[in-house]
């Protein structure tokens, strides 16, 4: 039977490498396990679709939804101008408002596309003036903006978690220490850069009015920066549930983007709830039909059967620690990071128990390496928008985001798997 | 068409939030959570996915990687890899639409109701049927206008590939955001 799990997930691959949307590649997966592997498929319609009534699946159409109404309403510019106050004045000040930035916007939305969206457009420009590259200012820019998959609250740790029956709040924690880590290097890494560029500082301001300008622009800031406040303060104060918490966001969000803000009007509030509806039908058919394969996979017993099978080749924990990481970063090159994990967290998660690796520690490593994909071609969707935002071409923005995550992304990535506690710590703090 | 979904999944999606919210308010605040509610909100929220994803379809965003894509060089060479990636895509939509429906007969030979409030659960359940086929439709008519471009009867493809700007599907729906911050800065 395991031969013929095999023989599905090949002709999957195959499917996804022509271009075949995902849920009929896994709908052809299903059709190989039913015909050639007699699996049965009576029930199955009635299993996968009971799953998509569980509640916590409905947190991810609701932090999308609230993530960019509040990215539509123009909190980006007075979250810059709340950042730049601080540190926007010293050498290379400006890059490091970038990975600040999109932190914080990461800490209202959950994807990793919206950082480079909501803040790209009013950042490169003013880095550029500033004397900034434009290609490394988009580079930057766009790979800060992968923090929005690490900092909670996170949509592919909703799924991570679902898909795997781990605690959602648990792995929402996971990727918080490797982000803000990741954050930091981004941070010191442009400041070395920075070194290079001819930039224009802005002159020192007394302190007088700068303490009058800080006090101006927090007030100013306030309405988002009480969006993750109410987020995370709900979940982990244990007043509401990822759900509950979102839905609230986006009741909130209303009211601060059409009368605060003033960015959100009747019409970009169709297209927002129209482009987060269309973007989670996408994802949940795509579990759907993944989720019957899964189960499939899980009533064969396919899982253990690989994990013996791996372990006849070798049971070395580093070595197969390398080769998970190797093969989640290529799969992170040619998909995204939902279907990253839906394809292999469920099969790679009883190798990881197997090897010692507790799945919160598991979560951390999946997140790190399928947010990477979104910034590593051929499958670099925050990169290609960053390149369109900035409006240079996407081989000149390729070099410097390589350098980024040279020096400080894979760093992380390394330090995750063999450092337990940088994403355990968190989870422990909050008692799980 | 367009309209039509912007409205309808704008309804839904405001919909879902706004039954989530009120539970929270009548739980914490008022300390009486509405009987049913969360029965109730089921229905907006199974329609929500499946004609999120019929649209998807529609638009012919579903999820894909592309992989083979990128390597192509003409839009002749795409329109051929396209038309073969739909050929294959209804054959399976087929084979799945055939499924729901089976369970959507099933559905309305149980006629199940919900525990509370006894709604039929044939109103959320016949979503997948109805969705799977709305979704083949439209696969088949992506495929139509393909190989319509194939055979000269139109002159642009649905997808043309700029080599210094690619793009992917969650690009085109980030662009519209990243277009409204453009607006807010100039105005």
């Amino acid at each position: 039977m395991v031969e013929i799990a095999i023989l599905a997930f090949a002709v999957l691959v195959i499917l996804l490498t022509i271009g075949v949307p995902l849920p009929y590649c896994f709908g052809a997966g299903l059709i190989v396990m039913t015909t050639v592997g007699e699996a049965s498929m009576r029930g199955m319609m009635l299993w996968g679709f009971s799953q998509l009534t569980n509640p916590v699946l409905l947190a991810i159409p609701l932090f999308v939804f609230a993530g960019t109404i509040m990215s539509i309403s123009g909190i980006a510019a007075s979250l810059l101008d709340f950042v730049n106050i601080f540190i926007g004045r010293i050498r290379g000040g400006l890059g490091v408002v970038a990975a600040i930035s999109c932190a914080i916007i990461g800490a209202i939305s959950g994807s990793g596309l919206t950082g480079i969206a909501a803040i790209g457009p009013l950042l490169i420009p003013e880095m550029e003036r500033k004397g900034y590259p434009r290609a490394y200012a988009t580079a930057l820019v766009a790979n800060s903006s992968i923090l929005g998959l690490l900092i909670p609250p996170s949509v592919t740790m909703i799924v991570y978690g679902w898909v795997t029956d781990t605690s959602i709040l648990a792995c929402f924690l996971a990727t918080l220490g490797p982000g803000l880590l990741i954050m930091t290097n981004f941070s010191i890494v442009n400041l070395v850069m920075s070194r290079k560029f001819p930039l224009i500082l802005d002159d020192p301001m007394p302190m007088k009015q700068l303490m009058s300008e800080a006090s101006k622009r927090t007030v100013s800031a306030v309405p988002a920066l009480l969006m993750p406040v109410i987020i995370l303060g709900g979940i982990y104060g244990g007043i509401m549930t990822p759900t509950e918490a979102a839905a609230v966001a986006v009741i909130y969000s209303l009211p601060v983007g059409f009368m605060i803000y003033k960015g959100l009007t009747f019409k970009t509030l169709l297209e927002s709830g129209k482009e987060s509806a269309t973007a989670v039908g996408a994802i949940l058919i795509m579990i759907l039909f993944s989720l019957m394969l899964s189960q499939i996979y899980v009533m064969e017993d396919i899982p253990q059967m690989l994990v013996d099978k791996i372990f006849e080749i070798t049971d070395d924990k580093v070595l197969l620690l390398i080769l998970v990481n190797l093969f989640l970063f290529a799969i992170g090159m040619v998909v995204n990071d939902i279907t990253a994990i839906i394809l292999t967290a469920p099969l790679l998660l009883p190798l990881m128990s197997a090897l010692g690796v507790s799945p919160i520690q598991f979560a951390a490593i999946m997140g790190v390496n399928t947010a990477m994909g979104g910034v590593t071609p051929p499958y670099a969707s925050i990169l290609y928008l960053g390149a369109r935002i900035g409006k240079v071409k996407f081989t000149e923005v390729v070099k410097p985001a390589m350098l980024l995550i040279l020096f400080g992304y894979i760093p992380v990535v390394i330090l995750v798997s063999v450092w337990p506690d940088l994403s355990e710590y968190f989870p422990r703090a909050f008692g799980y | 068409m367009e309209q039509m979904f912007r409205y309808i999944l704008t309804a839904l999606i405001s919909t879902v939030a706004a039954c989530q919210f009120i539970q929270v308010i009548t739980r914490y605040v008022f300390e009486t959570p509405i009987m049913g509610l969360e029965e109730t909100a089921l229905i907006p929220t199974i329609w929500l996915y499946i004609m999120g994803s019929v649209n998807a379809s529609r638009e012919d965003t579903q999820i894909r990687a592309n992989v083979l894509e990128i390597f192509l060089k003409t839009d002749h060479a795409r329109a051929i890899l396209q038309a073969i990636s739909e050929v294959i895509s209804i054959a399976i939509s087929i084979w799945l639409t055939w499924w729901a429906w089976l369970y959507f007969s099933y559905s309305i030979r149980v006629w199940k109701g919900t525990p509370t409030l006894y709604i039929p659960t044939f109103i959320y359940e016949s979503a997948l049927f109805i969705g799977l086929l709305m979704m083949t439709a439209f696969t088949i008519w992506h495929l139509i206008r393909n190989v319509q471009y194939l055979l000269g009867y139109r002159t642009k493809p649905d997808h043309e590939i700029d080599p210094d700007l690619p793009t992917t599907n969650e690009v085109e729906e980030f662009q519209i955001l990243a277009d409204t911050q453009k607006g807010n800065n100039n105005g």
